[in-house]
């Protein structure tokens, strides 16, 4: 549309010669024809009154009119109507600047106006020279349209990016948030354990001190009350009567009972603070061991011992021992007739031994099960069986000491099976 | 097997009367004639045996029966002094107590304690006791004449 013979170029560089410079120009240099025509901005002059006197290809494409169209019309054309008077205001300006160019929109954006009446964003360069007939300016100018968009979406991009920083930085403070909170009460918790434990330090001094004092002060009273009846009974033998004789006896009995019992405690409450440490402990010479200390019992009743294939364990070797005669030690007292049998057995469970000390014995209501293991429960009267139900309470507090649990297997009347693990360890024990 | 010209003497280091009493009562049961004084705590057996004030001029015990649980001064303390003098040093010195504690027997043995015997509570136990105290230290054993006697 915009044929070489329809544009009108003033160069800038070359100022038209002739009179008429609005309408006819000659062309300087051709060189500035090609330039002039591919451009990509657009490069529009005027006049002093502001009428368009240049109008490149550029210009063309971008406002869609022809130079021949616009060619001696007035700029505001190009101008959307609400900018006209302030551009004219500083295009005035400029021309009585002492710069011969400058940037416009250096107070805001420019907006060009289309033939169809449309707007679109512009940057734009001004330029002025004093030709023949005045001061031509020059405008160049591009449509930044595209640019704009293109700058919208990377803003929108560029929001929607912080938007989510924003977004996972308070995700991630909440978070942060939380494990602060989780660590406070985490330190809280430890705190409580600390004092916790170390109350239970003191309470164990205390209990230790206790037991103590049982054995000495409390003993000394005891001895007293059956020694001094046992002398009374002695001396006035024959000269008190049977009903007297009898009464002393009850209490003999009772403070020998009574201390019994405080001996009892005191070996029960030494489980756990004199214990000794762990180490490599062969259950077979254990049980060989407990042969020997129960040699009386085992050749009073008859009773056969038979073992299985005993291991070595990580344990305290006094207590395996203890723990050891104490069920081997009712495995006899409580058998059915003469000649009891006791067999001593083991066996791997995941990462414990599980030992087995099994009888033929009088055996266990299953609802005594639990209560056995308690200090001083008792199922049989001192006349039947003697002892102060002390044993089975000890070889718990020993295997729990140990980290395994105890429990029994019974039917009555058809034999005990006591069974305990010992998990295999290698620190010191827990008091 | 007892060829001494003077019959042996016991001091008895013990708070308690009925101790006392008993452990007299233990000796007499047994039948043995033997003159046995008594101290009523640890400083008065020291005052004792190193012949004080109103102690002055008594012989010397050839034998002591220490209890531990003492009164001002506790039988342990009484023990390393005895130990520690000269001229009470070589008097056997038997802790005779209620006391069973690992701790009491391990000191008592590490102050050169002679033996240390747990007081049994029946009382036939305890004249059996005192019957063996009699047998060994009064007639098997050859103790040294008191330096002052």
């Amino acid at each position: 549309m915009s044929a070489k013979s329809t544009t009108r170029i003033t160069s800038p560089l070359s100022p038209p010669d002739t009179a008429d410079g609005s309408r006819s120009t000659r062309l300087a240099d051709p060189r500035f024809d090609e330039i002039l025509a591919s451009a990509n901005d657009a490069i529009i002059s005027i006049d002093e009154s502001h009428a368009i006197t240049l109008f490149n290809r550029g210009a063309e494409r971008i406002f869609g009119y022809s130079a021949a169209d616009i060619i001696g019309k007035p700029l505001d054309r190009l101008i959307p109507e609400r900018f006209v008077a302030r551009h004219g205001g500083q295009v005035r300006d400029f021309s009585a600047a002492p710069e011969t160019s400058r940037m416009m929109a250096q107070r805001g954006e420019i907006y060009g106006r289309r033939r169809d009446g449309s707007e679109f964003p512009a940057e734009a360069s001004i330029s002025k020279f004093r030709g023949p007939n005045g001061l031509v300016f020059t405008v160049i100018l591009r449509d930044i349209t595209e640019r704009r968009a293109a700058e919208l979406i990377l803003r929108g991009a560029h929001d929607e990016l912080e938007r989510r920083v924003r977004e996972r930085t308070a995700e991630l403070e909440e978070r942060n948030a939380q494990l602060q909170q989780e660590i406070q009460e985490r330190r809280r918790a430890e705190k409580l354990l600390a004092e916790q434990a170390r109350e239970l330090a003191r309470s164990n001094a205390d209990l230790e001190q206790f037991a103590s004092v049982a054995s000495h002060d409390l003993q000394e009273p005891l001895r007293m009350v059956a020694s001094y009846t046992q002398l009374l009974g002695k001396r006035y033998r024959n000269r008190l009567d049977e009903d007297a004789d009898e009464f002393m006896g009850f209490i003999v009995d009772g403070a020998l009972r009574m201390q019994r019992l405080i001996n009892d405690l005191l070996t029960f409450s030494r489980v756990g603070s004199r214990g000794k440490g762990f180490q490599p402990v062969d259950l077979a010479t254990s049980v060989a061991q407990v042969r020997i200390n129960l040699r009386a019992a085992i050749d009073e009743s008859g009773a056969r011992i038979s073992t299985g294939t005993l291991p070595v364990v990580n344990a305290d070797a006094t207590q395996m021992e203890q723990l050891l005669q104490n069920l081997i030690g009712n495995a006899i007292k409580f058998r059915k007739g003469p000649a009891p049998s006791v067999h001593i057995d083991a066996r791997r469970e995941d990462a414990a031994w599980r030992i087995t000390v099994q009888d033929d014995g009088i055996g266990i209501d299953a609802r005594y099960a639990e209560r056995i293991f308690v200090i001083f429960q008792r199922l049989h009267t001192a006349a039947e069986y003697p002892g102060t139900g002390i044993g089975l309470a000890i070889c718990k507090k020993i295997v729990e000491r140990h980290g395994g649990q105890i429990g029994v297997h019974s039917t009555p009347g058809e034999g005990a099976s006591f069974s305990f693990t010992l998990p295999d360890r290698e620190e010191t024990p827990h008091a | 097997m007892r060829d001494r010209q003077r019959p042996i003497r016991i001091l008895l280091v013990e708070d308690n009367p009925g101790d006392v009493r008993l452990t007299i009562e233990a000796f007499k049961d047994n039948r043995v004639d033997t003159p046995l004084d008594v101290a009523r705590d640890g400083v008065e057996a020291l005052a004792y045996l190193r012949q004080e004030g109103i102690h002055a001029g008594k012989p010397l015990p050839d034998l002591i029966l220490l209890d531990l649980n003492l009164p001002r001064m506790d039988g342990g303390e009484v023990l390393a002094a005895i130990k520690a003098d000269p001229a009470l040093m070589h008097i056997p010195v038997v802790v005779l107590t209620t006391s069973r504690a690992e701790q009491d027997v391990q000191r008592a043995y590490l102050l050169q304690a002679a033996c240390f015997i747990t007081k049994p509570v029946d009382f036939e136990c305890f004249i059996q006791a005192v019957k063996l105290i009699d047998a060994f230290w009064l007639s098997v054993v050859t103790l040294p004449c008191g330096a002052r006697s």
